[in-house]
């Protein structure tokens, strides 16, 4: 009795679930012929029933549109490392495929897009994760305590979804601890680096989606960089949470306009053609300064290297920490004003600017004078082994990692609480904290207890 | 001025003609023997790339059988001077690497990133003519070649077609791992 009414329950729930998908049953029966190979289309149609998601999102694509499909990115060689034969669909046949996609496969129809994404900040986020002892020790050693068997989840669950992970196959599937994941800097077994699909999600691989701040906002948050609130707490944010789902998202590249929307998001400055600009994929392109670092400095280092040096010479970086544009800080900045200016008269934006610059150079007062203190204590054996036990270190640590980033990208995109509330205010705190320890043990020789 | 004289000049242009002519014919037939598989294939430093190519459309395995011969794709095609120059270069490059250098110790995965340096564009363009005439009524040969034709990127062609001309180059050529363990050795 007791089974058989467990069986209806399961049915009738299996049935409303059904029912719930709606639009997705619909395309059990896909028939597809258009600009498609024989291969494609069977790919297309079996995945109909087996992956509806993957298929309803490809549907709504302009790849599918222009009758890119499966296989024109899944399918690789056989001696590719990422190759595999899962799929039943090819199993014995010449065709080999993989779940991942790189960056390689992008460029060959979007070429100037990779490229540009890897002349990025971007572009870095995997390969100086493992390049920095520091943050290695951090993830595995502290945070994972060592821990035979459970030493990888900080990684898997946190880092790399922002950053990207140096993606391991084995038997021709990506292993748990490197994928899934939506980090920007992926390096694929194939040598190739970077991930469209942190911004463009699969498999629509929508331009409107990545226009909107929801595609940024998924890793710049949170107590280290909260540039999404920082967004919603300037003036811009007011204006585009108030009317932004009325705008326009899906004008071609390089005429999405002012009118298209009343206010910037976060790729109208940083990334779009907005004016006599052009736009591009190296977010790092308009910035002066390099506001996430320890002490900032002018981004005159050219492009950055870490994607580069990894595909060209197999070596593993910590990048170009002053990366920027080509042509420099000031280059950048002046292409930046030029995004402003396409809204804002020349003295709102030099106004703007100048006050902005004075507070990122505040901040580095406090900086310096935090570090040496940190550098002095360090120098005479008054910091403790254990860095992440020591009040000195962590004190050091929050207000330039946590609480000094904020300070410096609230002032440069204009949201008043982040600048100061969140910011300065914490750093005058955290100055005088650091001064009392640093006295204490100057002064007495001992670390406290 | 006696006869033998008056002919004099008209023998030595003869003779001249006739060795011009000689040499040139064997240079022709030396060019022509020097460029495909089993002149190529004759040192076993290239029986990998020979073996993958045998095994790709390029090299005979397609519907029609139509096979290129290494020159096609490895010696440039714009101009018959730079032709003759680079087969020159290369090839005298090769004879001094077969006898002088510690083959062993070649990287081939390695060098297959840099393959831009020894595959030409206009190698390829020399016989896929039509390629920069694609329309929108073939989509993926007109996007995916829109921003070579338009020179909006320094990409050749074997940038994005990595495995061209030899299948599965990788499975012929020994493993990275392999060959460390030839060098610890």
């Amino acid at each position: 009795m007791l089974k058989k009414s467990l069986v209806s329950i399961l049915a009738s729930a299996s049935f409303v679930l059904a029912a719930n998908v709606g639009d997705l049953s619909s395309v059990k029966t896909l028939k597809v012929d258009r600009d498609l190979s024989d291969l494609g289309k069977s790919c297309v149609e079996c995945h109909a029933k087996l992956t509806p998601g993957h298929v309803n999102d490809w549907k709504e694509s302009r790849h599918g549109h222009v009758g890119v499909s499966c296989v024109d990115c899944h399918a690789v060689k056989k001696d590719n490392p990422m190759a595999g034969q899962n799929c039943k669909g090819v199993q014995g046949t010449h065709t080999y495929v993989s779940v991942l996609v790189s960056p390689k496969t992008c460029a060959r129809c979007h070429p100037n897009e990779v490229e540009e994404f890897q002349q990025s900040g971007h572009a870095r986020g995997a390969i100086q994760v493992k390049a920095k002892a520091g943050m290695q020790a951090l993830i595995h050693k502290f945070e994972g305590r060592n821990h035979p068997t459970l030493s990888e989840s900080p990684s898997a669950t946190g880092c790399i979804q922002c950053h990207g992970a140096f993606i391991e196959v084995k038997d021709g599937r990506p292993t748990a601890e490197t994928w899934p994941n939506y980090g920007i800097g992926n390096v694929y077994p194939d040598g190739s680096v970077g991930n469209c699909k942190s911004c463009h999600s699969g498999h629509k691989f929508s331009i409107e989606e990545s226009r909107k701040p929801a595609a940024c906002a998924s890793c710049h948050l949170g107590p280290d960089h909260p540039d999404k609130e920082i967004y919603d707490n300037s003036m811009h944010g007011h204006i585009f949470n108030t009317e932004g789902n009325t705008w326009k998202y899906d004008s071609a590249p390089d005429a999405w306009e002012p009118g298209d929307y009343r206010a910037p998001t976060c790729a109208t400055c940083h990334m779009s053609g907005i004016g006599n600009l052009k736009s591009t994929h190296n977010v790092s392109k308009r910035l002066k300064w390099n506001i996430w670092a320890p002490i900032s400095k002018l981004r005159d280092g050219g492009y950055e290297t870490a994607a580069t040096d990894y595909m060209k010479k197999g070596k593993v970086t910590k990048g170009n920490p002053l990366a920027g544009n080509p042509k420099g800080s000031k280059a950048a900045r002046a292409e930046m004003e030029q995004v402003c200016k396409s809204c804002h008269s020349t003295t709102h934006t030099q106004n703007f600017f100048k006050m902005a610059d004075k507070h990122v150079e505040l901040y580095n007062t406090y900086a310096t004078d935090a570090k040496k203190m940190i550098d002095e204590l360090t120098k005479k054996g008054l910091i403790k082994k254990d860095k992440w036990a020591d009040e000195a270190f962590k004190t050091w640590y929050h207000l330039w990692h946590h609480q000094g980033r904020r300070m410096r990208q609230g002032a440069l995109m204009g949201a008043p609480d982040y600048a100061h509330w969140h910011g300065v205010f914490e750093l005058q705190q955290d100055i005088r904290v650091l001064e009392t320890i640093y006295n204490k043990r100057m002064k007495t020789g001992k670390i406290e207890d | 001025m006696g006869k033998e004289n008056k002919r004099f000049p008209i023998v030595i242009v003869s003779i001249g003609i006739a060795i011009g002519l000689l040499l040139a014919f064997i240079s022709t037939v030396a060019v022509h023997e020097t460029s495909d598989k089993n002149f190529c294939g004759v040192c076993h430093t290239m029986e990998p790339m020979v073996n993958a190519y045998k095994m790709d459309v390029h090299g005979g395995a397609g519907k029609r059988g139509l096979e290129v011969k290494c020159v096609d794709c490895h010696l440039p095609h714009d101009s018959v001077a730079g032709y003759l120059l680079a087969k020159m270069q290369t090839g005298f490059h090769d004879i001094y690497a077969q006898n002088f250098y510690d083959l062993s110790k070649i990287d081939w995965q390695e060098k297959r990133k840099h393959r831009e340096h020894f595959v030409y564009d206009s190698a390829c363009l020399a016989c896929h003519v039509n390629l920069q005439e694609a329309t929108m009524s073939n989509l993926k040969a007109f996007r995916g070649h829109k921003a070579y034709f338009s020179g909006k990127t320094d990409k050749k062609c074997v940038s994005c077609h990595e495995n061209v001309g030899h299948k599965n180059l990788g499975d012929h050529l020994p493993k990275r791992d392999m060959l460390n363990s030839i060098k610890e050795k």
